[in-house]
């Protein structure tokens, strides 16, 4: 472990604003001798991020610079930009399409795994472990084998070929993370404090709104966070579910592009279409971050 | 901690037993069958107004979008056109077969079409192709990979050719004649190896996909053909690819591969990219698929693919196209496939675009007049051949199939196993 | 949850048992619409997964009825059944080792709040943003021979990416190192969070070395985040197929099988036969169920020792 430094590795704490800052650890020796032993220090640190941030950057740069084989040849422009606008219907419909998804499937996670998490943290009921463990045992099974029993099922209730369903079936597998997480989010929420509501009149309804989901709030957050960043980038649902191609999602659409001349991959809208594809996730996930953060430390995974 | 951990277990297998009886639920309903009675809907079919849906896969995007726009220009009918990716396109029919819901028409890669019709995806469209007048004219191979029990259920969507491709730039440079193609397998690897030699940077002898199935045998198959070979027995139930004239491809492969001749990712390709050393100019001669010829930005030099003793053949592949077992709108569908057979289509749209028709009768149009290249590609396909087997996406096209691991033990590791890996193809097609 | 439970009944009364059997149909009510969606959209399908496992159900065909339990010697027999076994559980391995120690290294680097420590802590966390399937696009094109930033460079080596089975591997390792390492890394430190500040007070004056405290205090305490991550990372690298999917398509020469990827080529790229890729899937949720039960257990009993 190369924490080559004079402070050994025994400060926790410290995720943004959880616990403050540590104690005032961060006063770093700024004498010579302390620039020189932590030299290597940033250094490595500076590759490990560099290698992490560089596949991001090349895509980006390249969408922009010129290669042969795509729309844009010569000098850097939008040239593979507007190859992928001009696709089929247009991208700015698979941007709608795969919002309305994301969406959806947002909004019904956490509704879904509020009041789940809400039952399974406060209550006892019959079925209670069943039902959880039936909720976790989604992720172990095989993605590819569920769908097609999936489509069938959507077929018979009439929601075979609508976003709707393809929200459905993304919210599904979106369960066992997000109830889980409430689960465990509505747990570290002491009982004193809806016990204290009751004694004021509340019940268990006025309880969830008024005085937990403000506690429950980063959580809820990380969930819905996920739920989108999932929903937005997933491929093997919206591809057997969906069958007009006015309703493609934007992964479905890139993947499509990317093969639409025989045997000529135009690596240019492919690298576009990596870059419209990933950055409303990469903008919000910035935006959300220290939430997002918040939320795993809001109890979860503490064990 | 450790026996609720079992309880829970077991009441989770409590659940799923108790589901299991809720099986006949959700069992799949079977069935269904077109309200519009085919038979009768005479040799125009119905043209009244209704939406029709077509799938193809998107190799064949261009075609079939160009087919699909002049179609609704001049019909009341309007169809809907789905592009799906190739590499999904199977599981995509299949989920839509299983639940009954597959469009009105949909094309298929013609390999797999005998397959299909034999799982009854197709309506049987005997009645109706029989009163076309122009029947014998239609291309054969298509026809016959749609007949199951003497029915016929497919007619050519859009016909592929392997033809040999050559940069007529890169013979100039070689010394070789740009006018005039290599006529053995021989004088192909000779050719090969002369562009090789010309040293230049990112610029070799040929190219194809080593690590793809279908794309082998779209450009070898016909060089086995060439010299009068099968491939197969006629029920596509035994494989013949340890014969002398399929060996003597392998070795000349493993000639030009081990020379360097040949395109270095053309190693790994699986197929997404076979063809993109030639369209950029990098490749010398090749055997290539003739629908990309009108996106073939330089002057280059066709024709047809030799064989180890002279003769020349040709893949006569792309896709079959039928009304679906589902479609409730058969006649309407039936009037979408009669003007596909129409000079409308056939010369209006496809030999325009640089196409192959599929019918015999059109093979010379006006737009072929202006380009001798498309006659030779339409006087090869009469002599070209569709390989016919219920298990060829398994024996062949699979990511898995051991006609890979034949093709890279032969040309790649040179390891002397052609005739076990044969066998191996041929437990695969007589399942 | 028994502590509660231990103290409602010691006031046990008929109010209170009034109470607690409306609390029991509050709690179903809340429960319901997780019940809804995992009955209809989880259980019901995968009894039709069972269905398909026990039946003659070609893709195209659709069912013609019961045959079990002919599939599962037919998926056993699967001349790749073995390969993709042990290449899973290799693949598993790898990056199971990589991803759990990675995202300690990297949670013990960054842990102490700092302007450059945030950055890295973004840094590292950005990939997971993306899904994997656009990761899987982002590498096939910079894996690329032909348009990738290393291309001259592999071409010099003579060398490719995802030519042969080990460098398939690799790369595809890196891949997944380099989109969940930083998720794991979080998981990491809220473990690491959750560890008392004088706990390591003690240890230190008590003199002990940063690999003591190391060995001694962070790793038993993180023990449940350990356990936690672990089996996630278990679980989802023996399901791993979209990665391999896209970048090597289970090639070269059938080197990159994994189970999934497996059962998706029986249903869908060849034999097309449902009924034995049910028949795999049970097989791998059965495989994946007793892995998971032995995990837990093994967690479980270091805990108490």
């Amino acid at each position: 472990m190369p924490i080559t430094r004079n402070e050994p590795a025994t400060v926790t704490s410290t995720m943004p604003d959880v616990r403050g800052h540590g104690r005032g650890r961060e006063a770093k020796p700024t004498n010579f001798f302390g620039i020189v032993i932590r030299t290597p220090f940033w250094i490595f640190t500076a590759a490990l991020a560099v290698i992490f941030l560089y596949p991001l950057v090349w895509t980006a740069v390249r969408s922009v610079s010129p290669l042969a084989g795509t729309n844009q040849t010569e000098g850097w422009g939008l040239g593979n930009y507007i190859t992928l606008a001009g696709y089929q219907d247009g991208i700015l419909q698979y941007i709608g399409n795969s919002l309305f998804v994301s969406l959806l499937t947002v909004l019904l996670t956490l509704v879904i795994s509020l009041f789940g998490g809400y039952a399974f943290a406060r209550f006892q009921f019959r079925g209670k472990n069943a039902l959880f463990l039936a909720t976790i045992a989604i992720l172990m099974v095989p993605y590819a084998t569920l769908l097609i029993p999936l489509y069938v099922l959507l077929n018979l209730v009439g929601l075979s070929n609508s976003l709707v369903g393809v929200a459905l079936v993304l919210t599904m597998f979106q369960l066992p993370f997000s109830t889980f997480m409430m689960r465990i989010a509505f747990e570290s929420i002491p009982k004193e404090l809806d016990e204290a509501a009751m004694v004021d009149g509340c019940n268990a309804w006025t309880v969830l709104w008024k005085v937990l989901v403000p506690a429950v709030k980063p959580g809820l957050i990380t969930v819905g966070l996920f739920a989108f960043l999932a929903a937005w980038n997933d491929f093997m649902a919206p591809l057997i579910l969906i069958n007009d191609s006015s309703k493609m999602t934007l992964p479905l659409a890139v993947s499509n592009l990317r093969g639409q001349v025989q045997g000529v991959v135009d690596y240019g809208a492919t690298e576009a279409g990596v870059v419209v594809l990933a950055l409303p996730c990469i903008l919000l996930f910035l935006i959300l971050q220290r939430h997002y953060v918040r939320g795993f430390m809001s109890g979860a995974f503490k064990g | 901690m450790r026996s609720t951990h079992t309880r829970r277990m077991q009441r989770i297998g409590g659940v799923l037993a108790a589901s299991a009886l809720l099986v006949g639920l959700a069992a799949c309903s079977s069935g269904g069958g077109s309200s519009t009675p085919l038979a009768s809907a005479g040799p125009e079919g119905v043209d009244e107004g209704s939406e029709l849906t077509l799938w193809t896969r998107a190799p064949l995007e261009k075609q079939a979008k160009l087919l699909v726009e002049a179609y609704n220009a001049s019909h009341e009918n309007q169809v809907k056109l789905t592009v799906v990716p190739n590499d999904d396109y199977v599981a995509k029919v299949g989920a839509a077969a299983g639940s009954d819901s597959l469009p009105d028409l949909f094309a298929a890669d013609i390999v797999y079409v005998p397959n299909w019709v034999e799982q009854g995806l197709f309506q049987d469209l005997t009645a109706n192709i029989d009163q076309l007048s122009f029947k014998d004219e239609i291309n054969p191979g298509h026809l016959a990979a749609g007949t199951s029990d003497n029915k016929e259920h497919v007619l050519p969507f859009v016909l592929d050719l392997s033809m040999l491709f050559w940069n007529k730039e890169l013979y100039k440079e070689a010394g070789l004649d740009p006018e005039v193609g290599p006529t053995t397998l021989a004088e192909f690897a000779q050719d090969a190896k002369a562009v090789q030699a010309l040293n230049k940077p990112d610029t070799y002898g040929t190219a194809t996909g080593l690590n793809c199935g279908g794309c082998l045998v779209f450009t070898w198959f016909p060089s086995v053909w060439a010299d009068g070979e099968q491939v197969m027995n006629e029920d596509g139930t035994e494989s013949l690819l340890a014969e002398d004239g399929a060996k003597e491809v392998y070795s000349t492969w493993a000639d030009l591969w081990k020379s360097g001749a040949v395109l270095p990712s053309s190693k790994d390709e699986a197929g997404p990219t076979w063809t993109a050393g030639f369209t950029e100019g990098k490749v010398g001669v090749m055997p290539y698929p003739a629908t990309l010829l009108s996106s073939t930005p330089f002057d280059v030099g066709v024709s047809g693919i030799p064989g180890p003793k002279g003769g020349d053949s040709t893949f006569v592949g792309g896709d079959g196209i039928g009304v679906s077992k589902d479609s409730k709108k058969a006649a309407q569908s039936w009037n979408f496939l009669s003007w596909l057979m129409s000079e409308d289509a056939q010369v209006g749209v496809l030999a325009k675009n640089s196409d192959v028709v599929s019918r015999a009768d059109f093979a010379e149009n006006e737009y072929s007049s202006k380009d001798p290249r498309l006659v030779t590609i339409n006087e090869v396909a009469a002599k070209g051949d569709t390989p016919f087997s219920l298990n060829f996406q398994e024996a062949f096209n699979s990511p898995t199939s051991p006609w890979l691991t034949l093709v890279r033990n032969a040309v790649l590791e040179g390891t002397d196993t052609v005739d076990a890996d044969d066998d191996a193809i041929t437990d695969v097609l007589s399942q | 949850m028994s502590t509660t439970l231990a103290r409602r009944h010691t006031t046990d009364s008929v109010g209170a048992r009034r109470r607690r059997a409306g609390n029991a149909r509050t709690g179903w009510l809340f429960a319901l619409p997780t019940a809804v969606f995992v009955v209809f959209l989880f259980l019901v399908p995968l009894v039709l997964v069972f269905q398909m496992a026990g039946s003659d159900w070609p893709l195209l065909g659709g069912n013609q009825g019961w045959n079990f339990p002919d599939n599962f010697p037919k998926a056993i027999d699967n001349r790749f059944f073995l390969d993709s076994v042990v290449f899973t559980l290799k693949y598993t391995a790898i990056a199971t080792v990589l991803l759990i120690g990675l995202g300690l290294g990297l949670a013990l680097l960054v842990q102490e709040s700092s302007r450059w420590k945030g950055f890295l802590r973004t840094a590292f966390l950005i990939p997971s943003a993306l899904g994997l399937a656009s990761a899987s696009l982002l590498f096939y094109v910079l894996y690329s021979p032909i348009a990738g930033p290393f291309a001259d460079l592999t071409k010099a080596l003579g060398f490719t990416f995802l030519g042969t089975p080990d460098a398939a591997l690799w790369s595809t390792v890196f891949l997944i190192v380099w989109r969940f390492a930083g998720f794991y890394m979080l998981l990491m430190l809220v473990g690491l969070q959750g560890i008392p500040e004088d706990v390591y007070e003690a240890a230190r004056i008590d003199g002990a070395s940063r690999w003591q405290i190391f060995r001694d205090i962070t790793v038993p305490l993180l023990k449940p985040t350990l356990a936690l991550t672990t089996v996630m990372c278990v679980t989802g690298s023996l399901l791993a197929f979209e990665q391999f999917y896209i970048l090597t398509k289970g090639g070269p020469d059938n080197s990159t099988i994994t189970v999934v990827q497996l059962i998706y080529n029986v249903a869908f790229q060849g034999q097309n036969n449902l009924g034995v890729a049910g028949a795999l899937s049970v097989i791998v949720l059965a495989a994946l169920i007793v892995i998971n039960i032995v995990q837990i257990r093994a967690f479980s009993k270091k805990a108490e020792d």
